[in-house]
């Protein structure tokens, strides 16, 4: 049983060590909160005196192991910080060379896509919209200038560990790299409306020859 | 003491000033809603594992109606249930018992704030009754889709018939019953400080009557951005103003500040009082003094002024600033340590304690671990903006909030339950069942929501009526099994409540008398009768020391009231 989906970019892969990273910080916290909870349970009736039970905990010296409890999860939470930020900025503070861009564009129901067309810019005459389908290049950056018409949707790419809401208004560009060929989902993660839950795209990403003549086709139609 | 008589029934129940009274109906009244939210998730959690049709005790579920049953469920489990029981109820039945005077300073607008709590119920569930329906935008209400129905987008629409909608009943109650708190909170912290009694110092007040003010004065602090962000949309709605609507200069996430700003406070406002019961009931049952009393109110107080400044950590994703999100990251991971203060702090008090395993105290040993283990912890995995990315939206994060909500408000709502009936009954609760009620409520709670995280790790995002559209990703065998274990596990939770519900009436009438001071309290509400007599004391107590001298070593026996000298 897999803990998440395959993976299908760098950036993807990164992320699901970080869950591991954090798993295993709360990991060792929980061991020694665990034993503080249940050794007190276990030895319940033993015997002590009252001078041994009456801890009011009243200096900083009597309190100094919450105090080492807190600095370490303190150590914890900054190790945490330390190995997501570098992700952090590469993924949403950068913004890469785009290789090739797209406009997706959220609507209640569906997913518009807007290809630049032969002449590959976007914005002109020639751009052509598909529905539901997008096709991008592998071991390509892809800019997104993600949008929507009615309501706030949200692109999810589940296997790209990728997501951003879509904002009516607004145009938000994010970048994707993906490493691996294949047919993959694109859901909507944020409320839409009744249809929210067939609100489902498929992405193909498709080895550079191929993606051309998809291109290719997409475009003759 | 002379003007306190006893009432009849009616007089009682229906234009009473007794705070006991206007708990009681509070209390009522929050498990008359509760009864609703629960019935709501059983029928969307049915859906999901064995499909819309034929639900027992329902019929068929369209999409529209899940949306619906969602977003009610939410709002009344934080608004009619957590909120009136953590606040209302624990603040309104133990201050004044327990700081030692007769009621509340106010004890009218105590009155006419159970009474608006009571409209805002029957606005909310009015709203299914509507031409629209119930709303079903998700209980955080972003625009435009809350809006999109009416107002400027709908030119067949008239203010009358924007007004009957469920949207606009959603708004109104959610704001009435806003107002019944504010009204309930301005009460408990003037009673706080002006009605204690003689020699009950600040330091030392009980810690629960501390935290339902932290809370309170938390909650005023930040709803107030709310109702005004609330007065736009309601107006976006009715009138066809364009505050959230980006076509016409608005901004849908301005909406989602103004929520958030409330929303996570909202979220240390139940927690508080919840904790500050649990921390009574820890030191109570492990015969120990509470360990850091003041340092633990320190940590809160710290908290609390840290949850109004994390609030974006629900935005990550939305389209802000991505800088600004690293602030509100650190922000968020930082909050643990105060956290961990208060939680070391009272896994001090049960260090070497001669622990009692009474019912209450399992409760309150049980909210202590689910919290943390899965609720604290897994706030660290959501706290990072890096992993929230993949996590937003999907079932991770509603298994973290239910592991942070469900202990704050019924893990520790019973604990605090059991533990005070005895006062406010005069009866004792029957043991046996107590113990069926806590194994069956804390096992199952588990094995709802830990299928639940796994499933958000796969990728399962929320809100959806059906999850065939995802074949290949989320419809294998595995994922529909564990969608399977969390309803079945659900239905048999919502069952074992009838344990309680029975347990609750039968020990009304025929439980066994309780002495003044059955669990051997410090507290002063153990220094009246069982239950209280209307004006509580006869003479008022004098209070001589801190609440928690248990095994005090001057003293023979293992604790010592607080009016003792």
């Amino acid at each position: 049983m897999n803990i998440f989906p395959e993976s299908i970019s760098q950036i993807g892969s990164e992320m699901d060590k970080l869950f591991w990273i954090i798993t295993a910080v709360v990991g060792i916290a929980t061991v020694i909160t665990l034993f503080l909870f249940i050794y007190p349970i276990v030895t319940r009736k033993r015997n002590k005196t009252k001078e041994e039970m009456y801890m009011v905990g009243n200096s900083h010296n009597k309190r100094k192991w919450v105090y080492i409890g807190m600095m370490l999860l303190f150590l914890g939470d900054m190790y945490i910080l330390l190995k997501e930020h570098p992700i952090w900025e590469s993924v949403e503070q950068t913004l890469p060379e785009p290789d090739f861009k797209i406009v997706i564009i959220g609507k209640q129901w569906m997913w518009n896509i807007i290809y630049p067309g032969p002449d590959g810019k976007l914005y002109t005459d020639d751009d052509v919209m598909a529905y539901n389908e997008l096709h991008v290049p592998v071991n390509k950056v892809v800019h997104m200038d993600i949008k929507a018409l009615d309501v706030v949707h949200s692109v999810f790419l589940p296997q790209a560990r990728f997501k951003q809401d879509a904002l009516p208004g607004r145009t938000i560009t994010r970048w994707i790299k993906l490493n691996k060929t294949g047919e993959y989902d694109i859901s909507c993660a944020e409320i839409c409306g009744t249809g929210h839950s067939i609100m489902r795209g498929t992405m193909y990403v498709e080895d550079f020859n191929t993606w051309e003549k998809t291109m290719a086709d997409i475009y003759k139609k | 003491m002379g003007t306190h008589k006893k009432h009849g029934f009616w007089h009682r129940y229906f234009f009473s000033l007794d705070h006991k009274d206007i708990g009681f109906q509070y209390l009522l009244t929050a498990m008359f809603m509760a009864a609703f939210g629960g019935f709501f998730v059983y029928v969307f959690r049915y859906n999901l594992a064995f499909g819309p049709s034929d639900i027992p005790l329902y019929g068929d579920l369209a999409a529209k109606q899940y949306n619906q049953l969602v977003t009610n469920h939410g709002a009344i489990m934080i608004f009619w249930v957590g909120m009136p029981i953590l606040l209302a109820v624990i603040g309104n039945y133990l201050i004044p018992i327990m700081i030692g005077t007769d009621d509340m300073a106010f004890p009218t607008l105590n009155k006419i704030s159970y009474w608006i709590f009571l409209l805002s119920c029957i606005v909310l569930l009015s709203g299914f009754l509507m031409p629209t329906g119930a709303f079903g935008g998700g209980w955080t209400m972003y625009p435009p889709l809350s809006v999109s129905d009416f107002g400027y987008n709908n030119p067949n629409t008239t203010f009358w018939s924007n007004f009957f909608t469920g949207n606009t009943f959603f708004l109104l109650a959610v704001a009435l019953e806003f107002i019944s708190m504010l009204m309930g909170g301005i009460n408990f912290v003037v009673t706080t400080l002006n009605k204690r009694a003689k020699g009950m110092s600040l330091m030392r007040l009980p810690l629960v009557v501390w935290m339902v003010n932290i809370a309170n004065l938390l909650f005023m602090f930040s709803v107030g951005p709310l109702i005004a962000g609330a007065f736009m949309l309601l107006m976006d709605i009715l009138v066809g103003t364009g505050f959230f609507d980006a076509y016409r200069g608005g901004d849908p996430i301005l909406w989602q500040h103004l929520f958030w700003f409330f929303g996570h406070p909202e979220v240390y406002v139940l927690l508080l009082p919840s904790i500050g019961a649990v921390g009574e009931i820890i030191s109570t049952f492990s015969r120990k003094p509470l360990f850091g009393y003041k340092m633990v109110i320190l940590m809160v107080i710290i908290a609390a002024i840290l949850s109004l400044v994390v609030w974006a950590h629900h935005q990550f994703v939305s389209g802000i600033d991505p800088g600004a999100a690293n602030i509100f990251s650190l922000l968020t991971i930082i909050i643990s340590i105060p956290f961990a203060g208060m939680v070391l702090s009272y896994l001090g008090t049960l260090w070497k304690g001669n622990i009692r395993l009474e019912i209450p105290m399992l409760w309150a040993l049980g909210m202590l671990a689910t919290f943390t283990f899965f609720g604290g912890f897994t706030g660290l995995h959501l706290g990072s903006n890096v992993f929230d990315i993949y996590a937003h939206d999907t079932y991770f994060v509603i298994a973290h909030f239910h592991y942070t909500l469900f202990p704050t408000v019924f893990l520790g709502g019973f604990a605090a339950f059991y533990y005070w009936y005895p006062k406010f009954s005069g009866r004792m609760m029957n043991k046996t069942l107590g113990l069926i009620h806590f194994w069956g409520t804390f096992i199952f709670f588990n094995t709802i929501f830990i299928p639940l995280f796994w499933l958000g790790l796969q990728g399962q995002h929320r809100r959806i009526y059906n999850y065939s559209a995802w074949n290949d990703l989320l419809m294998q065998p595995e994922h529909i099994m564990a969608r399977q274990i969390a309803t079945v596990s659900l239905i048999f939770l919502l069952l074992f409540q009838f344990v309680f519900l029975f347990n609750f009436f039968y020990s009304l009438k025929k439980g066994k008398k309780a002495s003044k001071n059955p669990w051997e309290a410090n507290t002063l509400e153990w220094q009246t009768d069982s239950p209280p007599p209307h004006g509580n004391f006869d003479p008022y107590p004098v209070v001589q020391r801190w609440p928690y001298d248990y095994n005090h070593p001057e003293k023979e026996l293992d604790y010592c009231p607080q009016t003792e000298s």
